[in-house]
């Protein structure tokens, strides 16, 4: 018998190269396992359990679309590399939480094979090396109905092969390497080896995945009729070994255990961590000029595999300085082997982005924290306005790049002083979709250019805008002017420039935790929590990125961000714990 | 008011083949649909006059009356497919193997199928014994199917364009796991799943998916 626990960590061949073209989604089993198995347009191949998270159903019949597979089912979309959902179309408004993500399991192309284990493995796949330079060409692969034992031990005593022609047969050629693979040498036709790898599909089903080593590449006519010839003598074994299984008790399927999502993941919000700010460390790989005065940063995991984001979502980056800033992720979709940034400096900064531009360079390591999404795209508009000022561009690169690759459609407007301000102008060009540069606009003909631009608030069309705090409050205004509904028009600030006032006092009382707290003058409300210790996560902590959102159960916020639309003030259901106090004297806050 | 009728059931897989060839190549006409399951029409009195047989699909093109799936492909592609493409009458080795293939489909539709109307129509009918034989034969295609890719084929029968072969062998083959019949093993057949898919004009039917387009 064998231990199936144990031979979980071995490698194992899934499919061969050539089984994954582009576009495609293979339907793999190992030890039981069912895989989903698919290449993105980077190359790179994922092995992923092959449910979708939502209602299990076979991700093995979804769509790749290049970067990321999509369910049949209900359309939720998994990222290239990481799994991690990144949208849900029934909640087209809200980011997934970072806890949705599919089993991953490791993969590694060797020999023209595809292979995989259990276990995160350091070491390789035991393929057969040959003393002499041998080109493998690979065999087709032939399941057979039985136990890996019945089809290697019938493979030893059944196989033969004979020259093309037919004559001086080479019986039971084959010698046991271990319990997954079987070799032979010096074979007719000037094969020097075969070697037959078996993939225990499930307990009563394994599929051979041979190849045959020759001293120069096989081609044309002669390449199909020595794989044929191999492929006559693999079905004849086949054929021997399974009229003698099938009189036998057909084993028990194997029963891999799936590890659960919880349903607590699953269905919530990602959980709060106080101390989640820094948690990845990233290496900056790369550093370009990208424009005047703008630079992009390349930055990759120095540990496993990052976190995947969805268009609009940024990370807090922990500067060599001592500071904390927020920038925006411009990475198109399935790019999840790094994170990418575009940098502005600024001469009035605070030192953000001076420290970017001129201490950091390729080779250094930041923290980072993972990526949050409060500006998400929603991708069921029936078309979708970017309105971009300056250096504001960068969330809403990211989102042309989604929507361009998804054949949505969408128009870019991209407001900058001069040409050489333009990120990415020759990509941005080719995105299939209509890009606009304004080049130079007045305040006034940029006032003019935004009323020109949201005069008809057509149903199902939304507005995503980011930029200087001067021409977003001018866009949001001209949309409000227009009609537009807020849920229509979304927004990100780079920062918050209003005039914040703390001389308010008031008292919180927090349903769920049975607390009552004082917030005295000149003391924010998240200082407070803190405090007493109540776990709120926080990233601008300026009224910007919405991240310490808090729910409020009874009383008037005093609001002073620039994150919730009118609309969503005029509620009164929710405020930023960083900023925003109490009109009331008392709060009623779900924490 | 298009010439054409069909004499269709929405869940078979043989009336499948005909819609999809009719959608592929554009050509307008109008469905008469035949309850097959519950009602069994196929074998009421009326329909009996239009197919003795009492067998769907059944296609009506003027005076004409054509019964079996894939006796009317041929007559839809040989008719209405000005390219010559779908049916190759003019090339002896093509038309030997298109008409090989349907053949082969045939056999699929009394394995495959029969599985199928067991599982989902209650036929009382050995579903071990059709899962079995479908499985010999999709090991079959598979093969043949790798062994055209290995050549940079990509259709049943090799060549630049698809046949009336890909769209008899894709109804039964494509429906197979509601038969409880996977495809799992059979990699090549899959990837020539995604391209039939991928074919201008292509339908699905309840159980039949769409592939993403390719790159």
């Amino acid at each position: 018998m064998i231990d199936i626990e144990a031979i979980r960590k071995h490698w194992h061949p899934i499919a061969a190269s050539n089984d994954l073209p582009l576009r495609h989604v293979f339907h793999a089993q190992v030890l039981g396992r069912e895989l989903a198995v698919w290449r993105a347009d980077d190359g790179n191949v994922n092995a992923w359990e092959n449910r979708c998270l939502h209602r299990g159903v076979r991700l093995s019949i979804g769509v790749n679309d290049g970067t990321e597979l999509v369910c049949q089912y209900h359309g939720w979309r998994y990222a290239n590399r990481t799994a991690g959902c990144t949208y849900i179309p029934a909640h087209p408004a809200d980011a997934p939480a970072r806890t949705i993500c599919n089993n991953t399991y490791p993969v590694k192309e060797k020999h023209g094979l595809i292979w995989c284990t259990e276990l995160p493995a350091t070491t390789e796949p035991l393929t057969l090396e040959t003393a002499d330079k041998h080109i493998f060409t690979p065999l087709f692969a032939p399941s057979v109905n039985a136990t890996l034992a019945q089809t290697a031990n019938g493979l030893m005593t059944h196989f033969s092969v004979a020259t093309l022609a037919g004559v001086n047969p080479v019986n039971k050629p084959l010698r046991r390497i271990n319990d997954f693979t079987l070799s032979a040498t010096r074979l007719p036709d000037e094969v020097d080896h075969l070697v037959l790898y078996l993939q225990p599909a499930n307990a009563g089903r394994t599929i051979v995945r041979g190849a045959i080593a020759t001293k120069n590449a096989l081609q044309g006519i002669d390449k199909i009729r020595l794989l044929k010839h191999y492929s006559v003598a693999l079905n004849t074994c086949r054929r021997k070994i399974e009229s003698i299984v099938v009189q036998q008790p057909a084993p028990t399927d194997w029963q891999p255990m799936i590890k659960r999502v919880s349903e607590v993941n699953s269905t919530m919000p990602e959980q709060t961590v106080l101390t989640s700010h820094s948690t990845l460390r990233l290496q900056v790989t790369r550093i370009d000029q990208v424009a005047d005065a703008i630079k992009s940063f390349r930055l990759e995991s120095i540990s496993g595999q990052l976190p995947s984001a969805q268009p609009g979502a940024h990370i807090d980056i922990h500067l060599p300085n001592g500071l904390t800033r927020q920038y925006s992720l411009i990475n198109g979709p399935g790019q999840t082997d790094h994170y990418a940034i575009a940098v502005k400096r600024v001469t009035d900064s605070t030192g953000g982005s001076e420290v970017l531009h001129t201490t950091l360079k390729p080779g250094d390591v930041i923290a980072s924290s993972a990526p949050r999404n409060n500006f998400s795209l929603r991708r069921d508009a029936v078309h979708t306005h970017l309105i971009a000022g300056g250096i504001g561009i960068t969330p809403l690169l990211s989102m042309a790049r989604a929507m361009s690759h998804a054949k949505l459609p969408f128009t870019l407007h991209y407001f900058v002083t001069n040409v050489a301000d333009i990120v990415f102008k020759s990509e941005l060009e080719q995105l299939r979709g209509n890009i606009h540069f304004h080049t130079g606009l007045s305040t006034t003909l940029t006032q003019e250019k935004l009323q020109d631009i949201l005069r008809d608030p057509l149903a199902h069309h939304h507005v995503y805008l980011c930029g200087p705090a001067g021409m977003l409050s001018a866009a949001i205004q001209t949309a409000q002017d227009n009609h537009w509904s807020d849920a229509h028009v979304h927004f990100e600030y780079f920062k918050n420039t209003t005039q914040r006032d703390t001389s308010s006092s008031f008292t919180v009382e927090l349903a769920r935790s049975g607390l009552t707290l004082a917030v005295p003058t000149g003391k924010s409300l998240l200082e407070i929590l803190r405090e007493n210790t109540v776990s709120v996560p926080s990233s601008c902590e300026q009224g910007t990125c919405g991240t310490c959102r808090v729910s409020v159960l009874e009383g008037t916020p005093d609001h002073q961000d620039v994150y919730l639309s009118d609309t969503d003030k005029a509620r009164n259901h929710c405020l930023m714990s960083c900023v925003s106090r109490a009109k009331s004297d008392k709060l009623v806050l779900d924490l | 008011m298009s010439s054409i009728t069909l004499y269709d059931y929405e869940l078979s897989g043989n009336c499948y083949k005909i819609r999809l060839l009719l959608s592929i190549l554009g050509i307008d006409y109008q469905k008469q649909a035949v309850e097959f399951y519950p009602a069994a029409e196929h074998k009421s009195d009326s329909f009996l006059a239009i197919n003795p047989l009492g067998q769907l699909p059944v296609l009506v093109d003027g005076e004409l009356n054509v019964s079996d799936s894939h006796a009317i492909l041929v007559y839809l592609a040989a008719d209405y497919d000005k390219t010559g493409h779908w049916y190759p009458v003019r090339n002896a080795t093509r038309l030997a193997q298109v008409t090989q293939w349907m053949c082969f489909a045939d056999a699929l539709t009394g394995s495959a199928s029969a599985a199928r109307l067991v599982d989902g129509f209650f036929y009382k009918l050995d579903g071990e014994a059709c899962r079995r034989e479908a499985h010999r034969l999709l090991r079959i295609l598979d093969e043949h199917l790798w062994f055209n890719e290995q050549q940079a084929n990509q259709w049943i029968v090799p060549g630049e364009h698809p046949t009336i072969a890909d769209i008899a062998c894709f109804a039964y083959t494509i429906l197979s796991e509601e038969g409880g019949i996977s495809r799992m093993d059979y990699g090549a057949i899959r990837r020539w799943t995604d391209h039939v898919k991928r074919i201008p004009g292509f339908i699905v039917m309840p159980g039949v998916f769409p592939a993403g387009p390719a790159v």
